[in-house]
């Protein structure tokens, strides 16, 4: 069918008078790659305006069949001694020629910057990549035969200008065994290079078809479906999770497989076949996984250096033709690598197509997940793109992460640039994430206080709920007490201290001043005991801790009684004037007395507390 | 862009898992105070401003703590 379809055109463009004769192109270089399954043309055009206007725009046909299979179409000039890129490509602009331009062309316009003037001359280098344009032939073979296609072209340049001089080169893979080719003239085969021309004077939309037929056991990767998640955390972290549905696309498996004779003789036996696919990540990606439906897959190996980390896998089982895996590879990214700050916008500058070598993917989905709180979503990709909005839930999540989708179909590795996505985001809207932590577990805390706050008893004067309340009521009291003679101890306690500032500083007037403070203060004390004592003897429940209590304060009475004849005496012996071991002397009874007090005092505290 | 600066998180990568260990720790530890509060105060005794202060502030501090020991163990919220 391609066949009649060039014969048909080559007709038209017999016929056809030349359309646009500004510009001529003074030489055309092409040159087909044909080493991996994508087909790459590299053109160097040679415009030369010999019309009186200046020429603003250079026109590029390519037939309909194989404009389809356009993956990428990029033009640069070089202008004085560096590479400059100065391109422009306008998208598809299906001019139709009042006079009747061939039809099934799809015409691509390349702006040049500044117009070409009258005489001037440019040099255009254009790159189009084509995926599919190997078609497999035969189209299913068994497995010990090695893969052949077939390639078709043209070997004299589409052009709607006259081109003087145009050469045609077709690299094969090396050392590969070419099938059969177009013979025209002046065709030599050199290596494993066909060399087509130099053809000289043709004129516009000549068209020469030209087939041929080689073998090409490179991996033919082809990611029927790859979808791309990067999610970003403002923690500190983008993660990266790639699903691939890959198929190889060369000539099927015919018959059966045979495991043995693969692995005797991989070679032979499965020359098309591939086992490893090799993916250049940026560095210090870190926790790298590679897995599908069933679980880890572990063969991979991973290294890394400054510049790049080089992962590659190995699929569980090789792939032939017509044989289809699918599988995830994560990984995580550093944040500053990636994510800038300019003008009040955030900028997230990542890379768009897989990172896999050599794989043609037929529709990609990029989908960037942003933080909840983000604004202003808007992606700007250097190629065009179909781009939509969705709503993503995920960890921690009230209202959803904004997700920018991004869909390409047919994309190269020459789609692999950088691509920017920018947004809005106030650094408070961080907090959100602890702050839902902390709600959930003070709800938590609020439940208990609750739920100790809260009388669910159902029978409200039963005799157990009855004894409950008053045992509560009990070690309330009990509570208090203990609360007062803690205070009283420590008035003790300061009174003791000013004794010793007065052998320190003979301040007679300061220690009866705390004397008597301490006097108030303890009758105030005994005053408050009183009713606590008085409950404790009417409540029938505190029978057993009510004569511990009551040693309790008698005891502490005593101290108190003891302590306060030793402080008269100490100042009276001051104020006689006595010598300090006197002092002691009429004291130290009372003192062995004291001390053995306080300490039983506190072990009736400790004995009580344990109740 | 010509001023583009990179933004990194606010705290450091490299201080989460010890962050995460304080504050879970400083967390259970109010925890466990106000847990006691409760069961040894009788009825009568108890403060609510008290509970609901000891309540806050553990759970600030097991709220932090468990958002770095998630951001600690790779999931990065």
């Amino acid at each position: 069918m391609g066949i009649r379809f060039d014969l048909f055109f080559l007709s038209i463009a017999v016929l056809c008078a030349p359309c646009l004769s500004d510009l001529v192109l003074s030489k055309v270089d092409r040159r087909i790659d044909l080493t991996s399954q994508i087909a790459r043309f590299t053109s160097t055009l040679k415009v030369e305006n010999i019309g009186s206007d200046p020429v603003s725009e250079v026109l590029l046909p390519f037939p309909d069949h194989q404009a389809k299979n356009l993956a990428y179409l990029a033009a640069t000039t070089n202008e004085g001694k560096g590479k400059t890129k100065g391109f422009t490509t306008t998208l598809p602009v299906e001019v139709v020629h009042p006079k009747g331009m061939p039809p099934a062309l799809t015409w691509y316009s390349v702006s040049l910057p500044k117009g070409l003037g009258q005489g001037e001359s440019l040099t255009l280098d254009v790159l189009a990549v084509f995926t599919h344009a190997l078609r497999p032939f035969p189209e299913k073979i068994p497995q010990d035969q090695p893969q052949r296609v077939a390639f078709q072209d043209s070997a004299y340049y589409l052009s709607p200008y006259v081109v003087k001089v145009q050469l045609l080169s077709v690299k094969l893979p090396p050392g590969t065994k070419l099938e059969s080719h177009t013979k025209l003239e002046k065709t030599e085969v050199s290596g494993s290079e066909i060399k087509y021309g130099p053809y000289e004077n043709l004129p516009s939309f000549s068209y020469s078809p030209i087939v041929v037929h080689f073998e090409n056991n490179q991996p033919f990767a082809v990611a029927q479906e790859l979808v791309r998640e990067i999610e970003i955390s403002h923690w500190g972290n983008v993660q990266v999770t790639e699903h691939y549905n890959l198929i190889h696309g060369g000539s099927q498996l015919m018959g059966e497989f045979s495991r043995l004779e693969y692995q005797a003789r991989p070679q032979i036996r499965g020359a098309s076949a591939f086992r490893h696919l090799v993916a250049k990540l940026p560095p210090r990606a870190h926790s790298v996984y590679y897995r599908d439906e069933i679980g880890n897959i572990s063969t991979s190996h991973l290294w890394g250096d400054s510049r790049k980390t080089q992962l590659e896998i190995e699929p569980r089982y090789p792939m032939f033709g017509g044989w289809k895996t699918a599988f995830t590879i994560g990984y995580g990214l550093p944040l500053k690598d990636f994510l800038f700050q300019s003008e009040g916008k955030r900028i997230l500058n990542i890379s768009f197509g897989s990172p896999i070598k050599d794989l043609v993917i037929d529709c990609l989905i990029v989908k960037v997940v942003l933080p909840e709180g983000s604004k202003d979503v808007s992606g700007s990709v250097p190629f065009p793109v179909k781009q939509w909005h969705e709503t993503k839930f995920s960890h921690l999540d009230m209202v959803g992460r904004p997700v920018v989708v991004l869909e390409k179909m047919n994309v190269v590795q020459e789609h692999n640039q950088q691509f920017q996505v920018y947004y809005k985001f106030n650094n408070l809207s961080l907090l959100r994430e602890p702050l839902m932590l902390i709600s959930g577990f003070f709800f938590l805390f609020i439940a208990c206080i609750v739920y100790m706050h809260a009388d669910l008893t159902i029978s409200k004067s039963s005799a157990s709920y009855m004894a409950k309340l008053q045992w509560d009521e009990v070690q309330t009291a009990i509570q208090q007490v203990q609360r007062i003679i803690n205070r009283c101890l420590t008035i003790h306690d300061k009174l003791e201290a000013t004794l010793r500032d007065l052998s320190r500083t003979g301040d007679m007037q300061a220690c009866k001043a705390a004397r008597k403070a301490a006097d108030g203060l303890l009758k105030e004390l005994s005053k408050e005991l009183k009713p606590l004592l008085a409950f404790l003897h009417s409540c029938p429940q505190a029978a057993q801790i009510l004569p511990k209590v009551e040693e309790l304060v008698a005891k502490e009475r005593e101290l108190q009684e003891k302590l306060m004849v030793k402080h008269s005496t100490v100042v009276d012996s001051y104020e006689k004037k006595s010598g300090g071991r006197e002092i002691e002397n009429r004291i130290a009874s009372i003192q062995q007395k004291l001390t053995a007090l306080r300490q039983e005092v506190e072990d009736l505290l400790e004995v009580i507390d344990e109740i | 862009a010509q001023s583009a600066k990179p933004i990194s998180s606010p705290i450091p990568d490299a201080w989460y898992p010890t962050l995460a260990v304080f504050m879970l720790a400083i967390g259970l530890v109010v925890t466990a105070s106000f847990f006691i509060y409760e069961a040894t105060s009788s009825r009568k005794n108890r403060c609510l401003a008290k509970e609901l202060a000891t309540g806050a502030v553990a759970s600030v501090f097991l709220g932090f703590g468990s958002l770095f020991l998630l951001l600690a163990s790779g999931v990065y919220v």
